[in-house]
C-alpha cells in the first residue's frame, strides 16, 4: 500500500471516531449549556448566563420531595446492591469459569429484558400481594437491575484473585471475617466502591421501573417526565444537569478507581 | 433476591396473561382471548415495532462496530480516552437524552436553525421531529455506548499480530476482516444487536416523547393497557407476545449470521 493512501485511511477513521464522539456528547453538552442560559426557548444565540432556572427549582417544593426520594432510593440501592452483588461475585469467583459464566448470563437477564416488561411484572406482583406502592417497593425493584452491574464489575476483579491467599490466612488462624477484611477487601475494595457508584448512577437515572413501582410519589426522573408532558420550562435543563452531574461524576470516579474497561 | 423480585414476577406475568377481567377485578382463569385479541388488534403494531427495532439494532451495531474497531486498532494512545468518554455517556440521563433530542430536532431546534443559517435549507424540515426518524436517532444515541462495550470487549481479544501475519501473507484488508476479525467478534456482535434490538422493541418513552401521534409502537399500547385501561391480563398478553416475537426474530437473525459466516 502506498503511504498516501494509508494516511488518507487513517484520516477517514479519525474523522469517523470524532464524529461519533460528537454525536454522543452534543445533546448532553446542550442540556448543560441551556441550564445556564437566559433563553426561554432553546435556540442559539445565547442570551447571557443565569442561575435563575436553578433558583426556580430551589423554590419549588415538589423538587425537594423528589430529591429526597431519589436520595433515599439511590442510597439504599447503593448499600444493598453492593452487599448482595459482592457476595454473589465472590461466590461465583470460586466456581469453575464455565459455570460462573452461565450463571452470570442468567443473572444479567434483567438488564437485557426491556424495563417496560420488568416494571409491569413487578407492578402486577405488588398489586396481587396488595403491597402499598412507594419508596419501599422501588428499592427492591431497583436491586433487580443494578445487581448485575455490581456482580460483573467485582467478578472481573476477582477472576484474577488468588484464592490460596485466603486459605493461607485461614490456616494461620484468621477468622472468616478477618480474612475477608484483611485479604479480600484491600484487593477488591476499589472495584467494590466503583461497582457501588455505578449501581447508584443506574438507579438514580432509572425512569421506567420507578414509574411503575412508585405509585403516586416522584423521584427526579419521574418529576422530569411530568415536566416534559406539560410545558417545556428550561428548569428541566437544570434538573437534567443535576442528574447528569451525579451520574456522570460518579461513573467517572468509579471507572477511574475500579479501572474497569468493558 | 433475583428469584423473588425477578423470576416470580415474570412467572406471574405469564400466568396472569391467561386470566380474565370481570368488573375491574382479576379473575384466575385459562382463556386465550387476550392473545387472540393481541394478534388481531395489535399484530400490525408488533410487526412495525420489530421492523423499527431491527433498523435501530442494525444501525447501532454497525456504528458501534466501526467505532469499537477504530478505538481498538486505529486510534493509538487516544483509544483509551475515547473509550472512557463512551463509558461515561453510558450512565445517566435517559430522559435527559430524549428531551435533548426533542429540542435539537424541533422546527425551531438547533439542527433546523443551524441548517437555515448555513443556507442549506430555506424553511425548517418538519419530519425531523415527531416521526420514526426522530425515534431511530434518539434510540441509536442512547444505545450506542451499550453496543460499543461488548464489541470492544470481543475486539480486545483479537491479536493485532495475527492481522499483520495475514497481511504479510498477502491477504487483502477485506479478507483479513472477514476471516480473522469477524469470526472472533461474533459473540460481541450478537450481544450488541440483541441488547439494542430488545431495548428498542420494549421502549415506550422515546416514541411517546419524540415519535408523534402516528407512530404505532407496541410499548405505548402495553403501557396504556396497564396504566389507563387497567386491563392487566391484556397488557401482559401483549407484552409476552411481543417478547416471544422478538426472541423468534433474534434466533432467525443469529442463524442467518452464522450461515453467512460459515460460507466461504
Amino acid at each position: 500500500m502506498i503511504p498516501v493512501r494509508e494516511r488518507l485511511a487513517a484520516g477517514v477513521w479519525h474523522v469517523f471516531v470524532l464524529g461519533v464522539i460528537l454525536f454522543l456528547l452534543t445533546p448532553l453538552v446542550l442540556v448543560v449549556l441551556f441550564a445556564f442560559a437566559a433563553n426561554q426557548i432553546q435556540a442559539f444565540p445565547l442570551e447571557g448566563l443565569t442561575l435563575k432556572w436553578f433558583a426556580a427549582l430551589a423554590d419549588w417544593s415538589a423538587f425537594w420531595v423528589a430529591l429526597e426520594n431519589s436520595a433515599i432510593i439511590t442510597g439504599s440501592v447503593g448499600i444493598f446492591a453492593t452487599a448482595i452483588g459482592t457476595a454473589a461475585a465472590l461466590a461465583l469467583s470460586r466456581m469453575r469459569v464455565r459455570r460462573a459464566g452461565l450463571l452470570m448470563t442468567l443473572l444479567s437477564l434483567p438488564v437485557t429484558i426491556p424495563p417496560l416488561v420488568t416494571g409491569l411484572a413487578l407492578l402486577a406482583s405488588y398489586a396481587v400481594l396488595r403491597l402499598k406502592l412507594g419508596v419501599q417497593t422501588v428499592i427492591p425493584s431497583h436491586l433487580v437491575f443494578t445487581q448485575p452491574f455490581v456482580i460483573l464489575i467485582v467478578y472481573a476483579r476477582m477472576a484474577s484473585f488468588d484464592h490460596s491467599l485466603l486459605d493461607a490466612a485461614r490456616d494461620m488462624g484468621a477468622s472468616r471475617w478477618y480474612a475477608f477484611r484483611t485479604v479480600t477487601l484491600p484487593i477488591a475494595g476499589p472495584s467494590i466502591i466503583g461497582a457501588a457508584l455505578i449501581a447508584m448512577a443506574v438507579s438514580l437515572d432509572d425512569f421506567v421501573i420507578t414509574y411503575f413501582t412508585i405509585g403516586g410519589g416522584n423521584t427526579l426522573p419521574t418529576l422530569i417526565w411530568s415536566m416534559l408532558r406539560k410545558s417545556l420550562s428550561p428548569s428541566v435543563n437544570a434538573i437534567g444537569t443535576l442528574v447528569l452531574l451525579f451520574t456522570i461524576g460518579s461513573s467517572v470516579v468509579a471507572l477511574r478507581i475500579s479501572k474497569y474497561r468493558g | 433476591m433475583f428469584g423473588v423480585f425477578f423470576v416470580l414476577p415474570m412467572l406471574y406475568l405469564v400466568v396472569m396473561s391467561f386470566w380474565r377481567l370481570r368488573l375491574y377485578r382479576l379473575e384466575p382463569a385459562f382463556i386465550i382471548k387476550n392473545y387472540a385479541l393481541t394478534i388481531a388488534d395489535y399484530g400490525e403494531s408488533i410487526l412495525f415495532t420489530i421492523a423499527l427495532a431491527f433498523v435501530v439494532g442494525s444501525l447501532t451495531t454497525l456504528l458501534a462496530y466501526g467505532f469499537a474497531f477504530a478505538l481498538r486498532f486505529r486510534s493509538g494512545r487516544w483509544g483509551d480516552a475515547y473509550l472512557f468518554i463512551t463509558l461515561v455517556t453510558l450512565f445517566g440521563g435517559y430522559l435527559v437524552k430524549i428531551y435533548a433530542w426533542k429540542t435539537i430536532l424541533g422546527n425551531g431546534g438547533i439542527l433546523n436553525t443551524g441548517l437555515m443559517t448555513l443556507g442549506l435549507i430555506d424553511e425548517p424540515i418538519t419530519w425531523f421531529l415527531f416521526s420514526p426518524v426522530a425515534v431511530v436517532i434518539t434510540l441509536i444515541h442512547f444505545l450506542l455506548p451499550f453496543a460499543v462495550l461488548p464489541i470492544y470487549g470481543a475486539l480486545r481479544n483479537v491479536d493485532p499480530r495475527h492481522l499483520e501475519a495475514a497481511r504479510d501473507l498477502g491477504a487483502r484488508p477485506r479478507r483479513v476482516f472477514r476471516d480473522i476479525v469477524l469470526p472472533q467478534t461474533q459473540a460481541g456482535l450478537v450481544a450488541a444487536f440483541t441488547l439494542a434490538f430488545l431495548y428498542s422493541a420494549g421502549d415506550y418513552v422515546t416514541p411517546r416523547l419524540v415519535g408523534g401521534p402516528n407512530i404505532q409502537m407496541v410499548g405505548t399500547f402495553i403501557e396504556s393497557q396497564f396504566v389507563q385501561r387497567l386491563n392487566m391480563p391484556q397488557g401482559a398478553a401483549m407484552a409476552i407476545t411481543t417478547m416471544a416475537a422478538c426472541v423468534l426474530f433474534l434466533l432467525l437473525m443469529v442463524a442467518a449470521l452464522r450461515a453467512t459466516l460459515r460460507q466461504r
